[in-house]
């Protein structure tokens, strides 16, 4: 009993131990952007809901544009920005599977210059909560792992 | 006593040198399963995905190779991580709070995006059938050296200067803001931002994953060049095979590679880099000596001593695998919509604006 109680204390603390060094390589991890703090204005946060108008599918960024309907019933055409688009071409998502009139929400934070009506993407989603390009039905999305009979591979790793 | 301590630190010492001298050890097997070119040298032709989650240097307490179990663990755990990641939010939220909501990661925090952009890579590195907890080997601690006291003299020269463009600084991590003149015009933007090379020293040399995306390599290979390509900005090194390096005078922005064959080893030697490169705040001199090893069919071994002795107080080396895959490279067109920079200049001429107001 003594011996098993040694066994499990050690295994404990090895998982510990991994979990602790993890945390420490997660820490140092880069957090590639371009200059956030330059480019948006962390005391503007939004939130932005409507039809997607245009995607604009290009380095070093891609660009949503989607119509947000404000309070008073005005129009703005907003541009949002997302990563690279490269990593999603990859994995099958093509310009076709992001339809112009998909509603979207998306929360971020405005360019620092106000007369710009853009943001960073910091989660862009359907109105339902789910991501884009994850787990949406009818997009050619790759699996997000939510569907039992999905592979647990991520899609687009092939080869490796 | 005195004898057999000696004889003991002997044998680690030539096991160490063994270790260290002997990069370019290829099986007899895999030897076989090497493809090759027409005239006889291995072919290193072919599209490398270098996506992992070994860093480059080891994380303190963790050993320089993870057994099996160890490294499956851990490989799980960022699995589980990226797929709560991937889940679904809320759809009738609310504006994240202002200055962020304190949180660590590309979308927890103030910057970045959500994770369906990024591809940061699944598996530690396999080399000589090792799971590698750091891509430094060399010092054994896999720490890259300390900076010599001018390294970081420069350093804090250049941080009064307001001006980071090396070819390793990431596009940013500035949560709030950089200091004054940061933003003041082009030139003083990290290279990455500025579409002229990757960030992180994606395509180095050394040549190092950025943890993010787009982490594909295209090696080319003829009998008198080899040209690297890079995908992060498109970076493409020429290699010139059995060339004298070029005259001091000229300097470019990926060094000036030379190349040759050590039997199955393609050997490059790089020097004559910009003092804008300045990969880890090293200097213009800059001497980086890359070995590329076709180890299988699938995977070559790609490993890398760097030198610089006004940076470091000595050479370090680093390796691991470049695993072979079956996805394409796109271009990674980085001017043709780059209204980040545009975006991080006007909001600094804003500021400046209010400022005087």
């Amino acid at each position: 009993m003594r011996t098993r109680k040694r066994i499990l204390n050690s295994k404990f603390s090895i998982r510990n131990f991994f979990t602790a060094a993890w945390i420490v390589a997660s820490a140092v991890a880069p957090a590639a952007h371009h200059a956030f703090g330059g480019e948006f204005d962390s005391t503007r946060p939004v939130v932005l809901k409507g039809p997607i108008t245009r995607v604009e599918w290009v380095n070093p960024h891609a660009w949503i544009h989607l119509e947000v309907t404000t309070a008073d019933g005005k129009k703005e055409e907003w541009m949002v920005e997302g990563g690279s688009p490269n990593s999603l071409l990859r994995r099958g998502v093509t310009k076709e599977a992001l339809a112009v009139g998909t509603m979207i929400v998306v929360d971020g934070y405005q360019a620092r210059d106000h007369n710009l009506l853009r943001a960073n993407g910091r989660n862009i989603t359907y109105p339902d909560g789910r991501k884009l390009f994850l787990g949406s039905s009818g997009t050619g999305a790759p699996a997000d792992g939510a569907d039992p009979s999905d592979s647990p591979t991520p899609a687009g790793r092939g080869g490796r | 006593m005195r004898n057999r301590t000696f004889a003991l630190t002997g044998a680690l010492a030539a096991a160490l040198a063994i270790a260290v001298a002997t990069p370019a050890r290829v099986t007899g097997q895999a030897k076989s399963s090497v493809p090759r070119t027409p005239d006889g040298h291995p072919d290193l032709s072919g599209m490398y995905d270098l996506a992992m989650l070994t860093p480059l240097e080891r994380p303190a307490g963790l050993p320089a190779v993870l057994s099996d179990q160890e490294a499956a663990k851990l490989e799980r755990d960022i699995a589980e991580q990226e797929r709560k990641a991937r889940g679904p939010i809320r759809g009738d939220r609310e504006a994240p709070p202002k200055g962020g909501d304190g949180s660590t990661g590309p979308a927890g925090n103030v910057g970045g995006y959500n994770t369906f952009w990024l591809d940061r890579g699944t598996h530690y590195s396999t080399v000589d059938g090792q799971k590698r907890s750091s891509i430094v080997v060399d010092p054994p601690d896999g720490r890259v050296p300390p900076l010599t006291p001018d390294a970081r003299q420069r350093a804090l020269k250049k941080l009064g200067a307001a001006a980071r463009p090396t070819s390793d600084a990431a596009e940013s991590n500035d949560p709030g803001l950089e200091p004054p003149g940061s933003y003041d015009d082009p030139e003083r933007r990290p290279l990455g931002e500025r579409c002229l090379l990757g960030f992180s020293s994606t395509s180095g040399p050394p040549v190092l994953p950025n943890y993010f995306y787009n982490n594909l390599h295209q090696i080319v290979q003829t009998p008198d060049s080899v040209m690297i390509l890079t995908e992060m900005v498109h970076d493409a090194r020429i290699v010139r095979m059995n060339a004298q390096h070029l005259p001091t005078t000229i300097r470019k922005w990926l060094g000036d590679s030379v190349g040759h064959w050590e039997g199955d080893t393609l050997v490059v030697d790089t020097t004559n880099f910009t003092e804008e490169t300045r990969y880890r705040g090293s200097t213009e001199n800059l001497h980086v000596v890359e070995r590329f090893t076709r180890v299988d069919g699938r995977s070559l071994k790609y490993r890398f001593t760097i030198e610089d002795p006004a940076t470091w107080a000595r050479p370090w080396t680093g390796e691991y695998s470049w695993p072979i895959t079956d996805e394409r490279m796109f271009e990674y067109a980085c001017h043709e919509a780059n209204y980040a920079l545009g975006g991080i200049l006007s909001g600094a001429r804003l500021r400046e604006a209010e400022a005087k107001d």
